[in-house]
């Protein structure tokens, strides 16, 4: 019992550590790009993306937030802009879907690339089949969610 | 604009540090409970029981049964409980990976199906397309890595 229990100290503390040193300046880096306009130009990048989807273009930018913020952070950002730009229901709901499989991509992927897992093959994998998924996502809701808007 | 362009200050150090520490903190406060549970079953035969339970159907992702454990975890409270467990059990590179990207498509199904439900999204649309992902992508892994 007292050897699981040092067991369980050590080995909690020692990945806590090896996530901290990951985590922490990627954050700070992530706030540094942010103030360099990096989420406007992940938008811009996007915004050919989503014409493929068949989304408004300024789908783009509560796209590029909900992929690096997160949804649960990222959420009130996301509406906000989706009344902004009013968007329609299905740009909205296909935001919805990318993100439901792609969000806060870059935290997510330095977790466990901290485990040691390839962070390129992470998040490589992770936003083409949210692509993927999107694009028949898009072909799917077609004609059923025409010019609904919020 | 939500995030207006400005130049990178002070300000934006600190407030990288701030959200580096409080991930990791959010981190701590859930990893660090599964983490002493998950190693404390270990010594009990309930970890086994488990892995014995599930080792068929994780066997389809070259998963030993434990890792049902990291999965379940995962979905019902987030990734930072998965991670508490994923580091407590002892699993190869190749087994993590493959939990990585199944978790990374789906987890955190109780708040995260509620935000796409507030969207108007259906909860079961959004769960199984979630799963399936999951599914595919353990499997496809398995396959390449």
């Amino acid at each position: 019992m007292a050897e699981a229990l040092r067991e369980a100290v050590v080995g909690s503390l020692n990945s806590l550590k090896q996530i901290a040193i990951i985590v922490i300046p990627l954050m700070i880096a992530m706030e540094i790009l942010k103030d360099l306009g990096f989420l406007d130009r992940i938008a811009d990048w996007l915004s050919p993306i989503v014409r493929i989807f068949g989304m408004k273009k300024e789908s783009a930018f509560p796209l590029a937030i909900g992929i690096i913020i997160g949804l649960s952070y990222g959420a009130g950002i996301i509406f906000k802009a989706a009344k902004e730009y009013q968007l329609s229901r299905k740009d909205l709901y296909l935001i919805t879907y990318f993100l439901v499989s792609a969000h806060a991509v870059f935290e997510d992927t330095a977790i466990f690339a901290a485990l040691g897992v390839s962070a390129s093959l992470l998040l490589l994998t992770r936003l083409s089949v949210a692509a993927i998924f999107t694009f028949l996502a898009s072909k799917a809701i077609k004609d059923t969610e025409k010019g609904v808007n919020l | 604009m939500p995030y207006p362009t400005n130049s990178v200050t002070a300000d934006t150090l600190k407030r990288g540090l701030k959200s580096g520490i409080e991930v990791t903190w959010q981190l701590a406060k859930v990893m660090l409970p599964i983490y002493f549970t998950v190693t404390l079953l270990k010594h009990t035969p309930v970890l086994d029981a488990i892995a014995r339970f599930f080792a068929p159907l994780m066997g389809i992702f070259s998963l030993p049964g434990e890792a049902a454990l990291v999965l379940v975890i995962g979905n019902l409270v987030n990734l930072y409980a998965a991670i508490g467990a994923i580091a407590s059990l002892s699993l190869s590179l190749k087994e993590i990976s493959i939990l990585a990207i199944m978790l990374s498509f789906c987890h955190s199904l109780p708040v995260e199906t509620a935000l796409a439900k507030k969207i108007g999204l259906s909860a079961v649309s959004v769960i199984a397309a979630r799963m399936a992902l999951a599914v595919l992508s353990g499997l496809a892994f398995n396959l390449l890595l």
